[in-house]
């Protein structure tokens, strides 16, 4: 018992039940998103699932930071996600890097190109924004179609295998292994969650809520609010970049599809699904969206149909997502009148 | 008699329709403006302008001797000038106190992606000095939707004061309040006038005639009048485009 | 390269550009009254062409489909307004485009379902077969009869927008909400119309398309993103900018064909990232009215 109250001594935290939890929650929400993903290989019905869960829930995160914190709904992030897993298996076939160079290729790659389109994109305004991030990514998408000497068109990019990843002082892991690789993933991803974590405490965190709370206000008080949006977009596709690089080193081919709308489509879906703007959400939201689409592909090659109609009724139903709605309950509990 | 700002010969049109045209003026440190005028007389466009929302179409305008034409809108409020707006326009889901904070905040950081926000203790305290000076300390943890019109009112100045801003322009501070909400808040524009300068478009002729050292009377985007109350109350041309008009001017 | 193929390819580009008007006319109708994107345009194209396949398979003709499909493709996007969208409005914008996006799944799926996921080929009537003079080449008889009908729509709806008490209601609404709380106008009744209109005009453009490319589920999903650049170039919400840019980008299209087919479809989407950097309203887009 004394361990407990010495654990939570140093928060410093005011003791009111509830909103002390979800403070707490706040507080611990990496290493205890961290945790569940460790355990992930071993609670869920097969690792290939968690391998899924952990790179698209990544890719929801890096989606997140724009639509949840930032208010901004791209239906393009499949180009960031794509260009991080072409980039990655492109600098392994065509150049022979290693595993850690071709990584890095991929994240800086995918960081240059949402600079690009993010640039394009914010010149706009509202409703049009999500148009125009799903066109400029179905020009990346063609572009990478005709380029098949570079990608291998249609077919995908193949031939990237990464058997094996030496690490300093003469370690490896062997990425043939599959609970080795859902580790080696997951450092990453871990890494990942750390950095957003911070992004989201820091000040820019706060800027990104003034511009999504309210635009015209935030410019008034003397928020640049293109600039932060820019910064949020080009961090937003350094993150789906990071997934995609991961995704190749899992699947060793990247296949076309990566890049196409229904890749920018998923990561829509999955955010609604776990709860847009919430730090736990995008994973749940991967979950939900992965098991659905593993059990209702049992029994039926439609299982995109269930998938659209469970979008639906959580736009019409419960927009905040199911994680969403969980915090939501929790603070509302919680809140004391006052 | 230093002018904080200068305006001169500004205009602004849209298409064709010019919404402001040829206004010259001056104001002075420290001094409490009005700008009034029938609806549709280019007072909010004037705001706009002066607060870098518009673009003016032609003309100059000074800002401690600089050049504001050409400046985005987020720099305006870097300089010295803050707003509020006329229709609420807060952080509707943010608290209170966190309204306040991250206005300050855009004078001090704004990309800064490494550092916790808590570490900048200053703004905290500054938020709170905003809050009390408009007497909102109390309701520091409520969610910004959540409060009452009037208290919506004070923390639209509270937000817009957080930058302590040299020149505070108010768009119709009290719209939508009653008597008592008026009273406090004219207590409050009093206050304030003490060490800043401030413009204000009203419609309540009573509080303006109290409140002002001086009134800009503008009228299909002219300026018609500029002089102390006195004098504007007994111009003719004021009181012919306020014949008939029921703005309470009586 | 002589001067008959440029011509012919011009043509050509009418045609397509004609298909991607209608599309594109239906998408910012939509907008320019109900503010909100219709994400599943795309996929009611795709509906429209294959309710004309249906229709034409029952009657035997494909006047019966042009005339039927259409409508019934447009009662349908009543029905979507009134009971899926409606529960929506004075939620955050982005819900009715999310809503509409999903729906756009269920409407592939249903079709696949239906229909097979396999396109099926949709030849044109007999009596639009074969090709005409045109002076410079022979041309398929199909190709103008498609830039005809869209231009008898454009005809109606410009008669229909400038000359009836409808048109002015719509175009008075799309300037300013407020108007239609004055004129007393039944607002939901309207925007019931105008979301069927919008839909039923995409139809249309399903139909017609049908005997110029194989009918499938996924003909959908290029068709919305089509649609986004025109009315990104057009300027949303002006219809207009939509007949311009729906045309400029099938001509565009279609002369890159003939130069570098590879780079056909690239050359719309850098089209408009280039009117995105000179122009972000787009080309007959007010400045600030989303830009």
């Amino acid at each position: 018992m004394m361990s407990t109250t010495e654990l939570a001594a140093p928060g410093a935290l005011p003791a009111h039940g509830p909103v002390s939890a979800g403070r707490a929650l706040d507080r611990w929400r990496v290493p205890l998103t961290v945790a569940v993903l460790c355990v992930l290989p071993f609670v869920l019905p097969s690792q290939a699932l968690a391998v899924n869960v952990l790179i698209y829930g990544l890719f929801t995160v890096g989606f997140n930071l724009l639509f949840g914190y930032t208010g901004l709904l791209s239906f393009g992030h499949a180009a960031f996600f794509g260009a991080g897993a072409y980039l990655t298996g492109m600098s392994i076939v065509h150049f022979g890097f290693g595993w850690l160079g071709a990584m890095l290729t991929g994240v800086v790659g995918a960081s240059l190109l949402s600079a690009v389109i993010g640039a394009l994109a914010i010149r706009t305004r509202g409703i049009y924004f999500c148009m125009v991030t799903l066109a400029l990514a179905q020009l990346v998408y063609y572009l990478a179609l005709q380029a098949s000497g570079w990608t291998g068109g249609e077919n995908g990019l193949r031939g990237f295998t990464v058997a094996r990843a030496e690490l300093i002082g003469g370690f490896s892991v062997n990425l043939l292994d599959p609970l080795q690789k859902y580790y080696f993933l997951m450092v990453f991803a871990a890494l990942a969650l750390w950095f957003v974590s911070r992004v989201l405490n820091s000040p820019f965190g706060a800027a990104i809520e003034a511009v999504r709370e309210n635009e015209t206000r935030a410019r008034a008080c003397g928020f640049d609010v293109e600039r932060t949006k820019l910064l949020s977009f080009i961090l937003s596709g350094a993150l789906c970049g990071l997934a995609g690089t991961l995704s190749a080193l899992h699947l060793s081919i990247v296949p076309l599809d990566a890049l196409s709308v229904h890749t920018s489509s998923i990561v829509v879906m999955m955010t609604m699904l776990g709860g847009a703007g919430s730090f736990f959400g995008p994973f749940v939201g991967a979950l939900v969206f992965l098991l659905i689409e593993d059990v209702a592909s049992l029994w039926t090659s439609h299982w995109q149909l269930i998938v659209g109609i469970v979008f639906i009724l959580f736009v019409l139903f419960m927009p905040k997502g199911i994680w969403g709605s969980l915090i939501a309950l929790a603070r509302r509990e919680g809140r004391a009148p006052r | 008699m230093t002018a904080i700002m200068s305006v001169t010969d500004v205009g602004r049109s849209f298409g064709g329709f010019v919404a402001l045209a040829g206004i010259t003026a001056e104001f002075e440190r420290n001094k409490v403006t009005a700008v009034i005028g029938p609806n549709g007389a280019g007072k909010s466009t004037f705001f706009n302008v002066l607060s870098g929302v518009l673009a003016p179409s032609t003309g100059s305008i000074r800002f401690k001797g600089q050049e504001l034409k050409g400046l985005k809108q987020h720099r305006f409020a870097h300089l010295g000038i803050a707003r509020s707006y006329q229709i609420t326009n807060l952080f509707p889901h943010l608290s209170v106190e966190e309204n306040v904070r991250v206005a300050a905040q855009a004078l001090r950081t704004r990309y800064d992606i490494l550092r916790h926000r808590e570490s900048y203790p200053e703004l905290p305290q500054k938020a709170e000095a905003a809050l009390a000076q408009v007497g909102l300390l109390h309701r520091r943890g409520r969610r910004a939707r959540d409060l009452a019109h009037g208290e919506q009112r004070a923390l639209e100045i509270a937000i817009a004061l957080v930058a302590d801003p040299e020149l505070l322009l108010l768009d119709e501070p009290t719209a939508g309040m009653g008597p008592e909400e008026t009273k406090d808040m004219v207590a409050l524009i009093e206050r304030l006038a003490a060490d800043r300068t401030i413009l204000l478009v009203e419609h309540k002729m009573k509080m303006i005639l109290g409140l002002s050292d001086r009134i800009l009377v503008l009228h299909h985007g002219r300026l018609i009048a500029d002089g102390t109350p006195a004098a504007v109350q007994s111009d003719p041309e004021v009181r012919r485009v306020y014949l008939g008009q029921n703005d309470g001017y009586a | 390269m002589d001067l008959e193929l440029i011509l012919m390819q011009l043509f050509s580009g009418l045609a397509l550009g004609a298909i991607l008007v209608m599309v594109a006319l239906g998408l910012t109708i939509v907008f320019g009254m109900l503010g909100i994107v219709n994400f599943a345009h795309g996929a009611l194209f795709m509906v429209g062409a294959y309710a004309g396949l249906w229709v034409a398979a029952q009657t035997g003709s494909f006047w019966w489909a042009l005339l039927v499909a259409p409508i019934a493709i447009g009662v349908l996007g009543m029905a979507i307004e009134r009971f899926l969208i409606r529960p929506l409005y004075g939620r955050s914008p982005d819900d009715p485009l999310l809503l509409t996006f999903g729906l756009g799944y269920v409407l592939v799926e249903s079709v696949r379902i239906t229909f097979g996921t396999d396109g099926i080929p949709f030849s044109a009537p007999e009596a639009l077969q074969g090709v005409v003079d045109l002076g410079v080449g022979y041309f398929p008889l199909y190709r103008l009869f498609v830039v005809g009908v869209v231009a008898l729509v454009l005809l109606l709806l410009w008669v229909a927008l400038e000359k009836t008490r409808f048109g002015l209601i719509v175009r008075a609404g799309a300037r300013d909400p407020l108007i239609m709380k004055v004129l007393g106008v039944d607002v939901g009744r309207l925007w019931l119309l105008v979301f069927g209109l919008g839909v039923g005009l995409t139809a249309l453009g399903g139909v017609l398309a049908a005997p110029m490319r194989n009918v499938s589920p996924e003909m959908g999903t290029l068709v919305l993103a089509e649609a986004f650049v025109v009315t990104v170039i057009g300027g949303m919400g002006s219809l207009l900018g939509a007949v311009v840019a729906g045309l400029l980008v099938g001509i565009a299209v279609s002369m890159t064909a003939l130069f570098a087919p590879e780079m056909a479809t690239i050359v719309m989407f850098a089209l408009m990232a280039l009117i995105l950097l000179v122009r972000p309203q787009g080309l007959f887009g007010r400045p600030g009215a989303g830009a």
